[in-house]
């Protein structure tokens, strides 16, 4: 029994990935295409060159953003499903700083980071406090914000901040932009490494990050044991927010450069994935990010490949994701503990 | 008199624990069937099995003689068995009449048809005495109406046989008097009743059966003419007086703690204080004794400051408690094995050794660097030596703690608890589904502790429990303490009474 | 402001209210019954693909409407069985559900008509004054007769849900699985069951929702075509207080703030639109925050009904 709990939650994962696999090579075979061919160039496409995968890791980036923020505050049990309005709060005040304030070079660069972050943190407050005061479900809160912000984001690039004729904001100047580090991938992706490397050893080696995780697990016994409980409700939301904002000042600075409609869309919900995804282990989600923006960059060389289209890709990650939270739900039913203990019994006695 | 129902050899387990172990029961047509046992004894898991919530281990239910196969609260009410749950299962947002038509099947249309429903209704209210207001919410109304609403919920589907899960709990007397009117009415009418209860005065009056559970097994069955409530109390509690193999103290130290005239809503009876005064001193365990439910568990959430007082004052080691939360009484060296080990005590997904850390991680032994900086070999060399010191079986200490046994759950927590040297320990429930082994072990810490000059403040409704441990034995009753005996020689009788609320 | 402005402002909130009403109504149903659905969005857009594919098929928008309704069934029993059965938690599952049913849309779209293909188009489902030859600019003969068959349908369902939540057996039995399932169980009443009727209704509510944008409102598929309603209509079951009348009031004031930003968007007008467009989101959040979390809902939202428990 020891060691059982664990490896279901590494076998989960990659028995989902398994079968969404299965099923995506049927409708590939379905729509007339070779698997195999279509595999070997979705790898290609997401690994086969050196900038091939800077790219996956500059498509990964703000996922990981996105993915630690919900892992974070997931780990202190509260559900932040607003890390979409929260990418983009940061990214908002970034485009700011970084067009209109005639700010350039590092300067901007680490101010623009920062109040990201802090707008983030703000606005993932908003749900914090009504969870804390007021009792109030966090989840649907944070969804409503993530409009909020978006319709926010809308007003910004159709309105305030809009530059020329087509609804967009100003790019950020050249000497503002991270700086590249290999192919696309920019200094934005080490910063979002950093910071998975400080979640992760926040969480496991200080005992504030102790306690934050014991408060997750179990709110009445941190509680009886004394740890001030809404503090680390409140904060786990201030934090997963300002990464979430920090991201968002990242993206703009790295790779978007401006605001325009569809800016960050989906990233909200696809980080609370690939954090379940993950297990919530900060380490584990960024691969997983890793993992989901190698599918998206690499269907696009499948496409070309085999004509099928990018988006069997997106029905690959969508799989994974129904078949991983389905079967985490299914290990923790009581009938199908006994079930597995009954197994072991049966082994024991053989 | 004919036989309505019989249940042989009932046995319900959950996980590893057995909550009902090969139990019999035979209930007559047109009697009054009282259930007798203390708190965790099987009563309630037995009539859960009978209505159909849960599905026995082992075991058959006859009805009228016929093998009947209950899977589910439909099946039970379709046979004739109506329940009213210890918690009333009512529906908050509901009417009144909402909630006893609730799941109606005897009646045709798709419509409710209010008129006729409530005329129904009221005829039935009339017959049993069950006055009610059909058109008000269910929270606007009080506990002892909303029990004449499950009451109804049963009858109104044709209930043979209704079950009462301690239902003069939370009744006035005069309540009470009402309630068994109509079971009389019901006994008349020729249909049974299944009284669960632990109060010796009421089962004394109205059984007309009684049968005695304990440990989860049935003890016997007894005519009420032909017993008295001191043979049914010696059954209940099982007590052969065996004198405690600890040395009572009778003189304490100064005192740890002193609760004067504490106040927590005070006008529930069972969940509540009711000026309270109470004083733990040092090196000497004191017992509250009583049945579950009158007020115990708030008294141990104030003195481990989980719940603030509305009156009355609380002294620690001499002054004043001016902010109740658990850290501050954790810093005043208060320790705490709470009632549920499981809600409270322990986070099951951790492992073993950081539940053992769990308080302590800030701790300079632990961490370095205002706890930044978790020393995790100083952790882990601490665990395995409290798991030695403590004998906690585990595969090992990364073992998440939901997969141990309850007695090694329960000592982890006693070990995180203990290593504190604490000034206090409140101990609620300690020894709850051990076994002998686990529990003496507890017992040895807990007197260890005494003598190491700690006080001990240990609530348990295990009576026997009790009288082993304890130094002073204080009784409380629907949130008062009813009376100080002596742990030394206790007068058994006296404390009994008391327990009953004289 | 002239008179004409405010009558189309009118009638065209009716317009923007009837998706919400079908896509509200299917949350409606899934909270009464414990189940807090966050994915109406995604269920809409499969609803909205299917309707739109299958009356590009057939030429018929009704025929796309029936099976629209049935996609929505068809994924949403992922959810209800995620769930209900393996005891999921509900809201993350909701989400994978809008992950999930709007890459199958987009999927579908792609895999039928190509990728970058011309705009495929169909056409929309006739009004009752059309069919019956009425011509007329009489405002109350556009708001009663100009209306496809789905706006009845949809003042229709919103009368039955009334009637069937506060007076018929059913209904009351329906609510108490979602207020306190183990009170209803010991009533005899299938907990369980309940639940997955709930699920079916509620998909092939959502699915008509989806499915009206393409049959009726648009002649024209887009990804994302849901934008947002799915999130709107679950802003309405809390801002109309969990009542089917309630929901109806603020699925026309939604509909109404909708209408409204369009005109603003037309015009031209110096106020950002999107101002108005953040209403819903926003009542939501202060009508939650004003009402508390006691009063939020059905008591047994969100929590996992299981059979056996100590």
């Amino acid at each position: 029994m020891k060691h059982s709990g664990k490896l279901i939650s590494v076998l989960v994962p990659l028995v989902s990935v398994m079968m969404a696999f299965v099923i995506g090579c049927a409708i590939i075979a379905i729509l007339g295409a070779s698997p195999v061919t279509a595999l070997q160039a979705l790898w290609t496409g997401a690994f086969g060159t050196a900038r091939n995968i800077s790219t996956t890791l500059s498509r990964a980036t703000p996922l990981i953003f996105t993915s630690l923020c919900a892992c974070f505050a997931y780990r202190c049990g509260v559900f932040n499903l607003g890390g979409e309005g929260q990418f983009m709060m940061g990214s908002i005040i970034c485009c700011y700083i970084a067009t209109r304030t005639g700010l350039t070079g590092l300067p901007a660069i680490l101010l623009c980071l920062l109040a990201g972050a802090v707008f983030g943190g703000l606005w993932a407050m908003i749900p914090g406090i009504l969870k804390v005061f007021r009792g109030q479900n966090e989840m649907i809160i944070s969804i409503m914000l993530n409009y909020v912000a978006s319709l926010f984001m809308s007003v910004i690039y159709t309105n305030w901040l809009r530059d020329g004729t087509v609804p967009q904001t100003a790019a950020v100047p050249d000497e503002t932009r991270l700086t590249r580090i290999f192919g696309r991938a920019t200094t934005g992706f080490l910063i979002a490494l950093v910071v998975g490397a400080l979640i992760y050893y926040f969480l496991f080696n200080t005992s504030m990050g102790f306690q934050l995780r014991a408060v997750g697990l179990n709110m009445t016994t941190a509680e009886y044991n004394g740890f001030a409980v809404k503090k680390y409700i409140l904060l786990s939301f201030i934090v997963s927010g300002a990464i979430a904002g920090l991201g968002g000042s990242a993206e703009l600075l790295g790779t978007q450069y401006r605001l325009i409609s569809g800016f960050a869309s989906g990233y909200g919900f696809d980080g609370v994935a690939m954090a379940l995804i993950g297990q919530l282990h900060p380490l584990a989600t960024m691969a997983v990010a890793i993992f989901f923006a190698a599918l998206r960059v690499g269907s696009t060389a499948m496409q070309t490949a085999t004509g099928v289209p990018t988006s069997v890709s997106d029905i690959i990650q969508a799989l994974v994701i129904v078949f991983t939270v389905a079967g985490l739900a299914m290990v923790k039913l009581p009938s199908f503990k006994t079930a597995l203990a009954r197994l072991h019994m049966k082994k024991e006695a053989a | 008199m004919e036989e309505l129902l019989r249940m042989e050899h009932i046995t319900k387990r959950f996980g590893d624990v057995y909550a009902n172990r090969d139990i019999d029961l035979e209930v007559r047509k047109g009697e009054v069937h009282t259930l007798l046992g203390e708190n965790g004894a099987g009563k309630s898991t037995l009539m859960n099995v009978l209505f159909g919530l849960y599905q026995p281990t082992e075991g058959s239910i006859y009805l009228r003689g016929q093998k009947v196969r209950i899977d589910s609260p439909a099946q039970a009410v379709r046979l004739g068995i109506g329940m009213v749950h210890q918690h009333f299962m009512l529906v908050e947002a509901m009417t009144v009449f909402e909630n006893i038509i609730l799941g109606d099947k005897n009646t045709k249309g798709i419509f409710i048809d209010k008129e006729a429903r409530k005329k129904e209704i009221v005829e039935l209210s009339e017959r049993y005495g069950l006055d009610v207001e059909l058109d008000k919410p269910v929270t606007e109304i009080a506990v002892g109406a909303q029990q004449r609403v499950e009451i109804l919920k049963a009858l109104y589907r044709g209930a043979e046989l209704l079950v009462l899960d301690e239902p003069s709990a939370a009744l006035t007397d005069l309540e009470v008097e009402g309630l068994f009117r109509m079971m009389g009415k019901l006994k008349e009418e020729g249909k049974s009743v299944i009284f669960i209860s632990h109060k010796m005065r009421e089962v004394m009056r109205i059984s007309d059966r009684i049968t005695i559970l304990r440990d989860g097994r049935t003890i016997r069955t007894l005519d009420r003419e032909a017993t008295t409530g001191e043979e049914l109390a010696d059954l209940m509690i099982g007590r052969e007086l065996v004198p405690s193999q600890y040395v009572k103290v009778e003189q304490a130290g100064e005192p740890v703690i002193a609760l004067r005239e504490v106040d927590y809503h005070k006008t529930s009876k069972h969940n509540g204080l009711n000026g309270v005064t109470l004083t733990v001193g040092r090196g000497e365990v004191v017992g509250i004794a009583g049945v579950d439910g009158n007020g115990q568990s708030q008294l141990a959430q104030v003195v481990t400051g989980v719940i603030a007082p509305d009156a009355g004052s609380v002294d620690m080691k001499g002054s004043t408690v001016a902010q109740f939360t658990p850290n501050g009484f954790i810093l005043e060296n208060v320790s705490h094995i709470p009632e549920d080990r499981n809600k409270m005590g322990l986070v099951g997904d951790m492992s073993v050794k950081d539940n053992i850390v769990l308080k302590a991680t800030g701790d300079p032994r632990f961490s370095a660097a205002k706890g930044f900086f978790l020393k995790k070999k100083a952790i882990r060399d601490h665990a395995l030596a409290i798991q030695k010191k403590y004998d906690i079986r585990c595969a090992s200490i990364d073992q998440e703690a939901r997969n141990l046994s309850g007695g090694n759950q329960q000592k982890i927590i006693l070990a995180r608890e203990m290593e504190s040297q604490p000034d206090l320990l409140v101990a609620v429930h300690p020894t709850r589904g051990l076994d002998i082994g686990a529990a003496s072990f507890i017992h040895d810490v807990m007197i260890e502790a005494r003598d190491r000059g700690c006080g001990v403040l240990l609530i348990s409704a295990d009576f026997d429990e009790i009288l082993e441990v304890s130094d002073r034995i204080v009784v409380m009753f629907e949130g008062q303490v009813m009376g100080e005996f002596s742990g030394k020689e206790p007068p058994i009788d006296q404390i009994s009474l008391a327990m009953a609320g004289k | 402001m002239d008179m004409t402005f405010v009558t189309n402002l009118l009638l065209a909130s009716v317009h923007m209210a009837t998706p919400l009403i079908f896509l509200a109504l299917a949350e409606l149903y899934s909270q009464r019954a414990g189940l807090v659905h966050i994915g109406i969005e995604g269920l809409a857009a499969i609803g909205s693909l299917t309707g739109f594919l299958v009356s590009y098929i057939s030429g018929s928008p009704m025929t796309g409407m029936f099976l629209g309704a049935l996609m929505g069934i068809l994924v949403n029993m992922i959810y209800a069985y995620a769930t209900i059965t393996l005891c999921a938690e509900q809201t993350v599952y909701g989400m994978i559900i809008n992950i999930f049913a709007l890459a199958l849309a987009s999927f579908i779209y792609r895999v039928y008509f190509g990728a970058g293909a011309s705009l495929a188009q169909v056409n929309l489902m006739s009004t009752l004054s059309s069919a019956l030859g009425i011509t007329s600019d009489n405002f109350f003969v556009e708001l009663l007769l100009d209306q496809t068959l789905m706006v009845y349908l949809a003042y229709g369902l919103v009368l039955f849900t009334a009637v069937y939540f506060n007076k018929t057996k059913s209904g009351l039995n329906y609510k108490a699985v979602g207020e306190y399932p183990k009170a209803a169980a010991t009533l005899g009443i299938n907990v369980i069951g309940v639940k997955y009727v709930a699920s079916i209704i509620c998909g092939a509510l959502a699915g008509m929702g989806g499915a009206y944008l393409t049959t009726c409102y648009s002649t024209t598929y887009v990804d994302g075509n849901v934008a947002g309603r799915g999130f709107i209509a679950l802003a309405a079951v809390i801002f109309g207080r969990w009542s089917a009348g309630g929901v109806l009031l603020a699925c026309l004031f939604f509909g109404f703030c909708d209408a409204l930003q369009i005109r603003l968007q037309i015009s031209g007008s110096s106020m950002p639109y999107q101002f108005f467009q953040m209403i819903p989101y926003i009542a939501t959040v202060a009508v939650l925050t004003l009402i508390g979390a006691k009063k939020a809902g059905p008591k047994g939202a969100g929590k996992p009904y299981r059979k056996e428990e100590r």
